[in-house]
């Protein structure tokens, strides 16, 4: 039954998907031997034309063999169609193999269809492109994450989460991420980076999470192209606040830099890990658009972003205490865009248990924005941290009114006003030390950010505003 | 030969499905040695006169020759330098030669005001019947006449004269020798086949379509996927593919940004950035499967000058994650199970073809192994760094393969050296334009070379397969 059941997913492709079923299209998508794959596109022709000779399918062989030219022998490969294979078939000297390359339903008036049918099935498989052939070469090893090259440590140095605390350390080897992290993976980890240079304490699940995005090397399907995507699909599932943190942290100045792929990490292991913290939401968060992925992906400037995994333990901190947050000095980076993302961005921890006491109290206060992101456009709009009256139904059922900064699109000229903190109303039942100082940091590190016209002066400048 | 190993399994692919598919193993690398350091350049200095390098050549150079004219002309040959030359007197001279050109594009000649002169446009030779050799030594140069053929040697190549001065100051030549090849290891003696497929021009981000299937019919018969038991077979034993240069198109070379408006190039990307990201994904494939080395070209993304450093791993993020992938200089010179290969990506051929009267590169290239230079025309009209202690395209022993890219067309030869050296000489063609590839049988030392073709709304008559009688 099994034999039979190509058949029909064979037939099912031709007829009525209207495919154009190539021999290695066919292997990718049933998971079979490409030689298997040929038997069966040739299985399915002849059976298919002995029951209904008026079958509508067109068929192009390979035919490979050498042939005398110009004194010597030349061997060819060529893609033929069924009604020129006997003739080429005859001007072989020596036919090397024979074999059906595809099936359609249409005739092809060339032969690049069937190139762009394989293309498209390679590129949704790099990884595995030679799990199916039939040479497999024993040398063909990726090379793991600790035969990283030299080229490894020249990025590490530029690391922003070697601030990271001590429970971070099994992370850092994230953050100082495998050299062989690709962009891609270091998006998500700058994200996670931001967080980790924040957090305090970080909980097990979220290490665990980390840990895995950490051995998930690469995704070597065309980093580029998704990379952007990711970093969109990831912000989603952070705070604003996280989001905040992950913009500055990736606005730094550090150099985005390719690396070797250790291994293949199926994006999909990351992304189930990330979904979870969709379900958290944090209500009074607001949401920072994450531009940085864009940025970093435009930035230009050979940076790379030392990324370490832990922004997942990062909300969960976020949440849990109002831990101060290192917000990374945002570079002046003028060519990088902002997208905006419309603001949904929830902070999501991985597996946050709700703590029983911590304020539920959303840590708004403890966002600091980088204030001023400038976009690529070169115009002087900028996030600017701006002073706002929010008012809210915490926990215990009071009303509390908290004055918070939070990051918003405006011009150059009200960047100024902005500066103080003092006036911050915390609700009495809530004992958040860390507010106070995250606030007095907010304004010293905006002023600061934003005297520098967000530039950092050095490597280690974002170290102190601490 | 390739296609006869091939054919000889039994054909099993038009058949109903078997239970069980074969899968072959590579044969794995025996011995591969590297040996293309005198080609990297660490530190660079550019602030060197390149006087240096015809200095150092000339020096590493007279002995060989020294010994090559005493073989030709007998022990009793007088040896002079130029300055002890004699009227009249039969002497042999050694020394470097340098062609005056009126046809050569000359720099100040373009600038200078004066002439008020346009541009000269290229041409494909600059060759003209009224070029002048002149043959200089370490203090002084001569005007050459007499029988020695002006159109077809180039400036920078170090030979010996034998002939006289005349007392118009003139050096009347009456025979010429070159050094000839240098000495050679024997080539070992191999028990299998073994094939290293040498590729070069992929061209990719040309905008034409046509090669892509082509080189996607290359890659996936290297990596076994394309053919027969028996193809898939014989490509086992492939053991090494070489990439020699030229693997983004002279199309993607093109600079908008200085010709247009800033505001309409601000947002374009550079052509080779998708080009770059299209080579990654073959590099991967050929990667995951076999030995890869890549030279860089005349229009890949890396410098200029002689000799070419290698492709940076960071514009291959996927394909880097294999060790499989090397990236190598141009020229490349390695071992690979005990054979010495030697090749370039075909700069310095095409532009001994520029300035010279020979037409086939082959013969180009056979030419450069006689006069043991792979590059005599640089620095004079090829880029080069200006080397001071050593030339190191200087032919120190003879390889068993010796390679140059993007040729118009395939060609492949044995030479025979005077000393018993044997050499496979291959052009190695331009795939985009021939869709052609080459297999070198390391075991026999030959080649063959492997087209790929699709088939399109014009193909009634098998031309485009080369096959129409």
């Amino acid at each position: 039954m099994a034999d039979q059941l190509y058949l029909e997913n064979i037939d099912e492709f031709v007829t009525d998907q209207n495919k154009i079923v190539t021999y290695k299209w066919l292997s990718y998508t049933l998971g079979v031997h490409v030689n298997q794959a040929k038997q069966m596109l040739y299985d399915y022709v002849e059976r298919k034309r002995k029951e209904n000779s008026g079958a509508q399918l067109h068929v192009t062989y390979l035919v490979s063999g050498s042939l005398i030219q110009n004194g010597h022998s030349c061997h060819k490969v060529a893609v033929v169609r069924e009604d020129k294979l006997e003739a080429v078939k005859s001007k072989l000297a020596v036919t090397a193999s024979i074999h059906v390359y595809s099936i359609q339903k249409a005739m092809l008036k060339d032969s690049g269809p069937l190139f762009n049918t394989d293309y498209d099935i390679l590129k949704s498989n790099l990884q595995n492109c030679s799990k199916f052939s039939a040479i497999q070469c024993a040398a063909a090893v990726p090379r793991a994450p600790a035969e990283s090259s030299s080229s490894e440590k020249f990025e590490q140095s530029n690391l922003q989460v070697s601030s990271e605390t001590p429970a971070n350390h099994e992370l850092t080897t994230n953050g100082h991420s495998p050299p062989t992290s690709k962009q891609i993976l270091q998006q998500p980890k700058g994200i996670m980076g931001m967080f980790a240079s924040k957090a305090v304490s970080k909980t097990q699940d979220v290490n665990k999470e980390t840990k895995t995005e950490t051995k998930e090397v690469t995704n070597v399907s065309s980093v580029g192209n998704k990379a952007p995507g990711k970093g969109n699909v990831m912000s989603n599932f952070f705070g604003k606040a996280a989001m905040n943190k992950l913009k500055v942290n990736l606005d730094s100045e550090q150099a985005v830099k390719e690396e070797k792929i250790v291994e293949q990490p199926p994006v999909s292991v990351t992304e189930p890990k990330l979904a979870v913290p969709t379900g958290l939401k944090k209500s009074s968060k607001k949401a920072e658009p994450v531009k940085m992925q864009q940025k970093e992906k435009k930035s230009n400037r050979g940076k790379r972003v030392e990324l370490s995994d832990d922004e997942t333990k990062e909300t969960e901190n976020l949440k849990k205490k109002r831990r101060r947050i290192k917000l990374p000095e945002s570079d002046s980076s003028e060519d990088e865009v902002i997208a905006d993302s419309p603001g949904d961005y929830e902070a999501e921890s991985p597996s946050p248990p709700p703590p029983p006491s911590p304020p539920p109290e959303p840590v708004p206060k403890t966002e600091q924005e980088p204030p001023s992101v400038k976009s690529s456009s070169g115009e002087k709009r900028k996030r600017k941290r701006v002073l706002k009256s929010k008012t809210f139904v915490d926990e215990e059922g009071c009303i509390v009114t908290e004055k918070v900064y939070e990051s918003e699109s405006c011009t150059d000229s009200e960047e100024e006003l902005k500066m103080k903190t003092s006036s911050i109303h915390r609700p009495s039942t809530m004992t958040v030390k860390k507010e106070p100082k995250e606030e007095r940091k907010g304004p010293k590190k905006g002023t600061a950010a934003l005297g520098k016209a967000n530039r950092q002066v050095s490597i280690t400048g974002f170290f102190q505003r601490k | 030969m390739f296609s006869e190993q091939a054919a000889q399994r039994a054909h099993t692919l038009l058949s109903p499905p078997s239970a069980s598919n074969a899968t072959f193993a590579r044969v794995p690398v025996s011995t591969y040695n590297n040996s293309s350091q005198p080609f990297r350049l660490g530190e660079r200095s550019f602030s060197r006169q390149y006087a240096h390098i015809y200095a150092t050549r000339l020096l590493q150079m007279r002995p060989f020759l020294v010994s090559r004219a005493q073989q030709h002309w007998g022990d009793g040959v007088q040896i002079k330098k130029l300055c002890e030359l004699q009227p009249g007197e039969k002497c042999c001279v050694v020394g470097t030669l340098f062609k005056a050109m009126p046809l050569q594009p000359s720099i100040l000649r373009e600038i200078s005001e004066e002439h008020n002169l346009l541009p000269q446009p290229p041409r494909s030779k600059y060759i003209h019947p009224d070029d002048q050799l002149v043959l200089e030594d370490e203090l002084q140069r001569i005007k050459l006449e007499g029988s020695i053929d002006a159109s077809k040697l180039v400036t920078g190549t170090v030979l010996a004269v034998l002939g006289s001065v005349r007392d118009s100051g003139k050096f009347l030549v009456e025979d010429h020798c070159f050094a000839e090849l240098a000495p050679q290891k024997p080539a070992p003696t191999l028990d299998t086949d073994r094939f290293v497929l040498l590729v070069s021009g992929l061209g990719l981000g040309g905008g034409g379509g046509e090669s892509l299937l082509g080189t996607q019919l290359l890659v996936d018969v290297v990596t076994g996927q394309l053919g027969d038991e028996g193809e898939q077979c014989s490509a086992a034993h492939v053991s090494r593919v070489i990439l020699a240069g030229n693997l983004l198109s002279h199309n993607t070379q093109s600079r908008d940004s200085i010709n247009k408006a800033k505001y309409l190039t601000k947002k374009t990307q550079a052509a080779s950035v998708e080009a770059v990201k299209m080579l990654d994904e073959i590099l991967l494939q050929l990667s995951a499967s076999v030995p890869v080395d890549v030279m860089p070209g005349e229009f890949d993304p890396t410098n200029y000058t002689l000799p070419q450093q290698p492709l940076h791993p960071c514009m291959f993020p996927l394909a880097t994650a294999y060790s499989t992938l090397q990236l190598v200089t141009n020229p490349y010179q390695a071992t690979i199970d005990g054979v010495r290969f030697l090749g370039t990506s075909g700069q310095n051929v095409s532009d001994i073809f520029r300035y010279s009267s020979m037409e086939d590169h082959l013969e180009i290239l056979e030419w450069t192994l006689r006069i043991r230079h792979i590059s005599p025309t640089a620095p004079d009209t090829l880029g080069c760094y200006p080397f001071y202690k050593n030339d190191p395209f200087i032919f120190l022993d003879c390889p068993h393969v010796y390679f140059c890219g993007n040729t118009p067309q395939f060609g492949s030869k044995i030479f025979r050296g005077p000393e018993d050296q044997r050499v496979l000489l291959v052009a190695v063609p331009d795939f985009s334009t021939t869709q052609t590839a080459c297999l070198v049988n390391l075991r026999s030392l030959a080649c063959q070379p492997i087209s790929f073709s699709g088939f399109g709304a014009e193909d009634e008559d098998l031309g485009g397969l080369g096959l129409s009688p």
